[in-house]
């Protein structure tokens, strides 16, 4: 053994667990006093450990596409053999009558249980050997809810152990079908017909979802059709084992090492491909079920699995969580016409046609079923479920094209994940992004592990209970989205009230539902209950990406006014706090500017003041490259951002160059009323300080007229003509802290200064 | 399942292996062929796509040669440090093989001065990494062993301890710090800026 790596590794175990960047070089100087080379060698041990374990996994994940390549050297009759050596064989209380087919993961039997009960059974031998006890071990972890589970449309999992060699098995409920799609195809279904399949096989998952159980591998291999009375029913197998067999890669120390993958790539969701990502939820299983329409529609995957599986793991995780899939009636473009036209007959149609039904709303229902953020995909298989039933009903749909506005922020965000795996010349680009993005980051790596960590406390303690009540807060919403789309606002707003938002997760349609009834609140002046519906947004809204900035920053324009219209220092505070540590990285001039004059409504201090700078220069930047002859509506833009501008400067303590700004913002055309008022507020505020007294309560008497008149009058959400009512509330707090400077300086004093 | 012959042949070098350490090498020849072999049926059987796991490969090699043979923990541990090291060979192999063909298109020969890590292809990658095992073998047997078993074999920090008669928390320990070690001699090899 060589002393050296020995001594090495003791100091690197030892140096391991410190946090702190010091701790660790004192503890080095310290152990490694007088060798430097070691010194050296352990410290750049440590800095690769950072990196190693992202590194050996993605040379695991190799492994499994390398492993489909040794080559053969011996004859091939050797699987005929193999396969059918279980038959007769018996298996705990199960004897196995004949081999039925087989999986990626097994082999399924049909097999007969003599007692208690003398039944036929569906009996599937897992291939993976060692793990059986933790495979078995997890499922009697799921047994109660899968127990719970009793729907038409799902087959029941009955057993599970282990045989006589050591591989785990399941026993499931006897269904005589076969695959969906074939059945599709071979029956020749219209889409309406398999549309209507569908929409049964999404109350099915959500009936499982309900009782807090996932599936996990939804593909149409695990849908078997069968003929009740000559009426096809699609019944869901296969509940429950994916989680069994999956468990081994979320073993905490198995899990940094073994890039094992189980599942079927074409259907896996972005977020289960990652695999890192221990936090998959039902979103997860809608992917997947949207997967499956795209398939049902076109009989062919969003992403090819042949060229998925043979591009290794690492492309193939990256396809997933960043390519576009094309669109259903895209991709019927790209077949040749020999191929477009089976694809037609076998739905009944002439191949001209079948392109023109999937345009549109077949084809946003896919694609939102397929959004890559899982926050943009339908919240429920019954909200999939519901907007399928709307196309058939010819209704309109929930899910619509993404705006041009999102597509472009999701360009920018591509280029930053480039920027993050290395390319250094990006941060010459985006000038001043350095600090932020770095500690952005860090800031997003901390909360993931937090998340992470959480989670895995969470699962401990209340194991699939606390799914259970997610989803049904889920529902929840979504019946209030219902609810609101109906009119029925006020029945909306109460039942949102039962709801508690901490079960609540980033989610798009959340934040759209408690937006309604939060400005809906504020339109009938209850600015405490606008503020708690305002605070669940705020909460649901909680983005990760600095591509999504500019929808959370411009919910804080109303959401931060109201907290402290409400009297909710504390909750206003905090989102402060959140909102610039998360997005203080946004390159987008909109979010910036909406960023800082959120977090400098109330005098801000230096822990607040210090992470200005990047938002700074990301406002003067866009201030100074508008150009006031362009005729477009830059000019709203441009006042508010000179406004931030003179705001930043004036919490800074630098008065002159705050009215500086605001001689800039006054000039500008057609400026919206409420940055008005805010203008001539914040420059009495100015004036107090540089003691001008006189101009300043000039300056403050035209404000406050201005935000008087506005809010005697019945109060609307305004636009961006009007002022929106965010900025009014912006503007009276303003006033409000104007008034309190002015009270320093007695009436009596104007002349005297004049 | 194996010719009996194949089952013959591995009964009677665990049986040596009790008296002679060396004759692992000769246990990893069959378990290697067995490996290849079990590859190939299990290649024909697989619907088109499905992923294949080189340490499944393992547990399923293991499974189908002592199918309710009883062998005491000894041999099994025989049995994995073995098949850790066939499939090692298998997966080397193979890079190889299919680096000699892309060289060709490279036009130039792909040594480790020249990668950078974050660009290698998969096959580099486990070229590299064997590379640097070997340097670890040299200096520190044990540690390269942890990561025979653990890289290669894909087993589990219980497994690995009962083979080596160590803690697992040991494994756990040894294992990080090769890692950190591996990674540390390939930057190192391919040069700054990687």
């Amino acid at each position: 053994m060589d002393t050296e790596t020995t001594r090495e590794q003791e100091l690197f175990d030892a140096a391991l667990p410190m946090a702190d960047a010091g701790e660790r070089d004192a503890f080095l100087d310290r152990a490694c006093d007088g060798d430097p080379g070691l010194r050296a060698r352990v410290a750049k041990l440590l800095a690769a450990h950072n990196h190693s374990d992202r590194f050996f996994q993605s040379c695991l994940s190799d492994f499994a596409a390398a492993a489909q390549e040794i080559p053969a050297t011996s004859d091939s009759d050797a699987h005929q053999k193999y396969s059918m050596e279980m038959v007769g064989a018996r298996v705990g209380r199960y004897k196995l009558l004949k081999q039925l087919g087989e999986g990626g993961c097994g082999m399924v039997y049909l097999a007969e249980q003599e007692e208690p009960v003398r039944r036929r059974v569906a009996l599937k031998v897992i291939k993976l050997g060692m793990d059986t006890q933790n495979v078995i071990a997890r499922f009697d972890a799921e047994r109660q809810a899968l127990a719970l589970m009793d729907h038409p449309n799902i087959a029941r999992v009955l057993d599970a152990g282990a045989t006589e060699t050591g591989r785990p098995y399941f026993v499931m409920e006897l269904v005589d079908g076969i695959k969906i799609t074939k059945y599709c195809d071979d029956n020749r279904l219209t889409t309406i017909q398999r549309l209507n399949l569908f929409v049964q096989v999404c109350q099915a998952i959500q009936h499982a979802h309900q009782k807090g159980v996932l599936h996990r591998d939804i593909k149409p291999s695990n849908i078997l059709v069968t003929l009740h009375d000559g009426v096809p029913v699609p019944k869901v197998i296969d509940f429950g084992i994916a989680k069994a067999i999956e468990g081994r890669l979320t073993d905490d120390t198995a899990c940094t090492f073994d890039g094992q993958l189980i599942g079927t790539p074409a259907y896996m969701s972005p977020e289960q491909a990652e695999m890192r990502n221990l936090d998959v939820d039902t979103r997860s299983d809608i992917y997947s079920l949207g997967v499956l329409l795209y398939e049902l529609l076109t009989s062919r995957t969003p992403f090819d699995q042949k060229k998925l599986v043979s591009a290794g793991l690492e492309e193939m995780r990256r396809t997933l969580r960043e390519d576009e899939p094309q669109r259903p009636s895209v991709l019927l473009t790209s077949l040749t016409n020999m191929d477009l036209t089976i694809v037609a007959a076998q739905r009944r149609v002439e191949s001209s046609k079948l392109n023109k039904s999937l345009k549109g709303e077949l084809d946003w229902i896919v694609m939102k079923a397929l959004e890559k953020d899982r926050r943009r995909r339908y919240e429920t298989a019954n909200a999939l479920a519901m907007d399928i039933r709307r196309f058939l009903n010819s209704e309109p749909v929930l899910a619509c094209p993404p705006s041009r506005v999102y597509r472009l922020q999701k360009l920018v965000w591509r280029n930053k994940v480039v920027f993050a795996s290395g390319a250094m010349v990006l941060i010459t680009l985006m000038v001043g992004l350095g600090f932020s993005t770095l500690f952005y980051f860090k800031e997003r790596e901390g909360r993931l592990e937090q998340a992470r960590l959480r989670q895995m406390a969470e699962e401990a303690q209340a194991g699939e209970g606390q799914l259970q009540r997610e989803v049904e807060a889920r529902e929840q919403v979504t019946q209030a989205g219902v609810l609101l789309s109906h009119g029925a606002i006020e029945q909306a707003d109460a039942l949102v009230d039962s709801i508690p938002a901490s079960l609540l997760s980033p989610s798009g349609e959340a934040a759209t539902v408690f937006r309604s009834l939060g400005d809906w609140n504020m339109l009938q002046g209850r600015w405490q209950k606008a503020a708690g519906r305002y605070a669940v947004v705020v909460q649901v809204n909680q983005v990760d990406r600095a591509e999504l900035s500019a929808v959370a920053t411009a919910d804080l324009l109303v959401a931060q006014p109201l907290f402290i219209e409400a009297g909710n220092i504390a909750a206003y505070e905090r989102t402060r706090k959140m909102a610039l540590a998360r997005l203080v990285g946004t390159p987008f001039p909109a979010a910036a500017e909406q960023l800082t004059k959120t977090s400098l409504l109330l005098p801000a201090d230096e822990s607040v003041l210090k992470l200005m700078p990047p938002l700074e220069q990301v406002i003067v930047k866009s201030v100074t490259d508008y150009d006031p002859k362009k005729n477009d509506n830059s000019w709203i833009l441009a006042t508010w951002r000179t406004f931030a501008l003179a705001l930043l400067e004036y919490r800074r303590g630098d008065f002159t160059a705050s009215m500086t700004w605001l001689e800039k913002c006054s000039a500008y055309p057609d400026q919206t009323p409420s940055c008005v008022a805010s203008v001539h507020i914040l420059r009495s505020m100015n004036q107090f300080q540089l003691d001008d007294v006189s101009h300043a309560k000039a300056q403050l008497q035209t404000g406050q007229e201005a935000v008087e008149r506005h809010f005697r009058d019945k109060l609307d959400l305004g636009d961006n003509k009007t002022g929106r009512l965010g900025g009014w509330i912006m503007a009276r707090i303003f006033l409000g802290e104007a008034q309190d400077i002015s009270k320093a300086y007695p009436a009596v004093e104007d002349d005297a200064i004049q | 399942m194996p010719s009996n012959e194949a089952k013959d042949e591995i009964t009677r070098v665990l049986q040596a292996i009790k008296q002679h350490e060396e004759v692992s090498e000769q246990m990893m020849v069959q378990v290697y062929q067995e490996l290849r072999q079990l590859a190939a049926v299990r290649m024909a059987r697989e619907a088109a796509g499905q992923t294949l796991q080189a340490t499944a490969l393992v547990h399923e090699a293991w499974l189908r040669l002592f199918n309710g043979n009883p062998v005491g923990w000894q041999n099994r541990a025989h049995f994995y440090a073995a098949a850790a090291q066939a499939m090692r060979r298998i997966l080397i192999e193979r890079a190889r093989r299919k680096m000699s063909l892309k060289r060709g298109e490279r036009a130039e020969h792909v040594s480790i001065e020249q990668v950078d890590i974050s660009q290698t292809l998969p096959d580099e990658r486990v070229l590299l990494i064997n590379e640097a095992l070997e340097q670890l073998q040299r200096k520190d047997s044990e540690l390269a062993r942890v990561v025979v078993l653990k890289f290669f074999g894909g087993l589990t920090n219980a497994e690995v301890a009962e083979i080596l008669g160590v803690t697992e928390r040991t494994v756990h320990n040894k294992w990080v710090f090769a890692k950190a070690w591996l990674l540390e001699n390939i930057c190192e090899a391919a040069g700054p800026g990687s």
